[in-house]
């Protein structure tokens, strides 16, 4: 250990020796690193804006999408506890928000001009702590009210906007602006919003979006209160956890058959029974057929509806009878009524209890309001054995899609899924992998650019640190010569150069870091006037964000070392080598 | 706007209403009315005035064959959609581009050549599917009787039965002595006026009344209006071949 002391010291008292020539090539070290160190920290600032502060406020880290009917305007989820439920019950512990993601495209008219916007739910009834505060007022930068004013419950819709889009529409702080758009069912709806606040928008694209409360938003939208659009996850962990939790969320998903438990009444007789959908492709229809053996020669068709055999014969009912089935609703104190046409009977030995009614129809009463089983139902429970040839063939809760890695995937599911005529629900699990894949792969590239260029870079450098290596050793050959022939080892000799570099290396990249962080503070400070540019998205408050990650400085700094100990341990090498009678000889 | 749908089939017979209910009766003469039976061609022209981009024609050739409740929409004009297509054969609704030669799938809210039509404007719907008679506090049918003009009519006002519909609550006036309708008013879930049309003209085709001529008037953003103009109508039966993707790619060789 002592030794090792001793040839420390040695080191740092030759490096002291050549100030001016260590000094220079320390500097392009030091250099060298802050660029590294800079770069790394930019690209780490892209992909947490992307990822926290744009993704997460927009899609979340894991998204549950709902298209009822497969349309992708129409995102309704109509048990939205249950969702919530499926995703703590996967893994709440990583999840640090569920957040509602409602909002559509509407028309908006202010004081005699009219312009598209995107109304945008908020949901301030949930407790705030004071990040997320600092985040809010860091995102919405207010330059009239404030945001906390779409509180305000004596007014009507409270809403904020970006100054661009209130200077278009011509409107000011309490003026009102009306909107038209398609709520939920499809249905042109209006809506009037009283602007309380307007806002200085960070980028272009926060342009067209206008706040309002999440209460008002599901009003006007036509949202009950058991019902919401997409749910988003935000996570605490988001690159580590996401795709594990969609895939377990997903898992938790699996839909069960859709069944209407209630009682058929037909000419002043009742009975209990269970209904359920039928799919209606072609192939489908042809399988069911065989399966259904339907009386006569009743044919299975896109708008049929069939009953049970036994149930027909024992109620009266024949092929063009009219029968209401009433059933209680899973939210409401409340009981619906499904009328159905029975254009048929089936002979099949599945339940003598059972209405099979194609999916359409089905969904619309199923969706419209769910049932509820309750314990007054006494319709013996229909169910299936999954190898049932019947059973691929029935209305299950909804369409579960499958999972997906990335954005061609997404893509591609999403086309396949346009061509096709969906009647019930499509419910997808992505994660912003899939979502935004290409936000990942453009940080996973800046980060090979900066990392290859700085490699460049740095084997300039090292080219640097072998000639001085070199210079130093024949400067000091005699030096060498002296200290062998008083008894010190060979691996002493090269361990005093290799320290030497390996101390050289470490301080300059020390000093370029902190350099780094200086320049990064700097950087920080200069503001960007970016409104009218897609990059200034890319910004916080206009200015760079800086994000330095304590892993990748450290990954780079021991790196660098190596580098530069592989690099000086054959000059090293080669000074060790030399006798100690001749380098005592040599003579400059 | 429930453009075709209601345009087209706007052939009309004199019914009897009954006493009973006086709202179901009319609204089941106009179902009867809109019920075509046979296969239709017709040109049609969308004039599109809105308030600050000035007027839009829109023209298109329609054909319907009602036993498939199949359609095809041609594009004539603006130059830049003409050629375009819109074909419905069953459940499947395509848009067809000339320049791509492509077909894309899309839905029944699609906007048709940029017009503010959508595709489930030109399906036909029973109208007593859809909308049954609203009622007052009282439980009483909202019907009166009114003169439009000089014209004796009747003033009904209906609900949506279905949210699949464009708007939740609308009013009809239609002519007492044959229910023609002459004026609409559709409402949103909000209770705003959003959009009035008057039946402007009716011709008489195969003995059939059919509107020919409408104007609808955006009541929430004053100053936008379509006139819808409906000529050549023909109600020979169509060839299987022109609701095909084959026959709109064979336009634009």
């Amino acid at each position: 250990m002592q030794m090792n002391n001793y040839l420390i010291s040695i080191s740092i008292r030759n490096l002291a020796r050549q100030k001016r020539r260590n000094f220079f090539l320390g500097l392009a070290i030091a250099i060298g690193m802050m660029i590294l160190v800079i770069s790394n920290a930019f690209t780490n600032g892209i992909s947490d804006v992307m990822f926290n502060r744009i993704m997460r406020w927009v899609t979340g880290h894991v998204t549950i999408s709902f298209n009822e009917k497969g349309n992708i305007r129409r995102e309704v989820c109509r048990d939205r506890e249950r969702m919530i439920s499926a995703i703590m019950e996967s893994d709440g512990e990583t999840v640090s928000e569920i957040d509602e993601s409602i909002g559509t495209f509407a028309k908006a008219i202010g004081n005699g001009s009219a312009d598209n916007i995107i109304l945008v739910a908020v949901d301030l009834s949930k407790s705030v702590d004071a990040k997320k505060l600092k985040e809010t007022e860091e995102s919405f930068k207010m330059v009239e009210g404030s945001f906390y004013d779409l509180k305000r419950t004596d007014i009507e819709n409270a809403a904020i906007l970006s100054e661009e889009k209130a200077r278009y529409l011509n409107v000011r702080k309490n003026d009102v602006i009306r909107l038209r758009f398609r709520n939920i069912y499809g249905q042109d709806q209006a809506a009037r919003l009283t602007v309380t606040g307007i806002m200085k928008n960070s980028n272009i694209f926060m342009q067209p979006v206008v706040f309002s409360e999440m209460s008002n938003v599901r009003h006007v939208m036509g949202f009950r209160p058991w019902e919401t659009g997409n749910i988003n996850v935000v996570l605490k962990n988001p690159k580590k956890d996401a795709v594990a939790l969609a895939d377990r969320i997903h898992e938790k998903l699996t839909p069960g058959r859709a069944i209407i438990y209630g009682t058929l009444a037909y000419a002043g007789n009742s009975t209990p029974v269970a209904v359920t959908g039928y799919r209606s492709d072609n192939e489908s229809l042809a399988k069911l057929a065989g399966i259904l053996e339907p009386s006569g020669n009743s044919e299975i068709k896109k708008d049929g509806a069939f009953i049970s055999a036994k149930l027909a014969k024992r109620m009266g009912i024949n092929s063009g009878s009219r029968v209401l089935v009433n059933y209680p609703n899973k939210f409401e104190e409340k009981s619906s009524v499904f009328p159905i046409k029975i254009t048929g009977t089936f002979n099949g030995d599945i339940n003598d209890n059972l209405i099979i009614v194609n999916e359409a129809d089905f969904y619309n009463a199923y969706y419209d309001n769910l049932p509820r089983v309750s314990p007054e139902n006494t319709a013996p429970a229909f169910s299936l054995a999954e190898t049932h040839p019947l059973s691929a063939l029935l209305a299950t809760e909804w369409i579960l899609l499958k999972r997906t890695a990335n954005t061609d995937e997404l893509k591609k599911k999403y086309q396949d899924m346009g061509k096709q005529k969906w009647k019930a629900t499509l419910v997808d699990v992505r994660t912003m992998y899939e979502s935004a894949s290409d936000i990942l792969k453009l940080e996973g590239v800046l980060n090979i650019i900066t990392f290859s260029a700085v490699l460049v870079l740095f084997f300039i450098i090292l080219i640097g640190v072998i000639n001085t290596l070199r210079m130093t050793i024949k400067e000091r050959t005699r030096e060498i010569g002296t200290i062998r022939a008083i008894g010190m080892q060979k691996s002493d000799v090269r361990a005093i150069f290799i320290l030497e570099s390996f101390f050289l290396t470490l301080i300059s990249c020390l000093a370029g870091i902190a350099l780094a962080f200086i320049t990064m503070r700097l950087l920080s400070l200069v503001h960007f006037e970016m409104q009218d540019n897609p990059m200034g998205m890319l910004l916080i408050q206009n200015h760079l964000h800086f994000m330095p990650s304590s892993g990748g400085i450290v990954f780079n700094l021991l790196l660098i070392l190596l580098m530069a100990v592989a690099t000086a341990y054959f000059p090293a090498r080669r000074a060790a080598g030399l006798s100690p009678a001749n380098a005592l000889r040599h003579y400059e | 706007m429930k453009y075709l749908s209601v345009i087209l089939a706007c052939a009309v017979f004199a019914a009897p209403l009954a006493a009973e209910s006086m709202v179901t009766a009319i609204l089941k003469s106009i179902e009867d009315q809109m019920k075509m039976k046979t296969d239709i061609k017709a040109n049609v022209t969308l004039t599109q005035q809105k308030a600050e981009q000035g007027t839009k024609l829109i023209e298109m050739v329609y054909f319907r064959r009602d036993s498939d409740d199949s359609f095809l929409i041609v594009m004539q004009s603006p130059e830049n959609e003409k050629g375009n297509g819109y074909l419905r054969v069953g459940e499947n609704f395509w848009m067809y581009r000339k320049n791509t030669r492509t077909f894309q799938h899309i839905n029944r809210d699609e906007s048709i050549g940029g017009s503010d039509a959508k595709g489930d404007d030109f399906e036909q719907r029973n109208l007593t599917e859809l909308y049954a008679p609203a009622l007052d506090a009282g439980g009483k049918e909202i019907v009166s009787e009114e003169m439009l003009g000089k014209v004796p009519v009747s003033r009904l006002e209906i609900k949506a039965i279905v949210n699949d519909v464009d708007y939740p609550r609308k009013i009809y006036w239609v002519r007492r002595d044959n229910n023609l309708i002459l004026k609409e008013e559709s409402y949103a879930l909000s209770g705003t006026l959003m959009q009035t049309v008057y039946f402007v003209k009716y011709t008489v085709i195969d003995g059939r009344y059919v509107a020919v001529k409408h104007i609808y008037i955006d009541e929430f953003e004053k100053g936008n209006k379509t006139i819808v103009d409906i000529s050549n109508i023909q109600t020979n039966k169509l060839d299987n071949s022109l609701f095909t993707k084959a026959y709109l790619e064979n336009l634009s060789k």
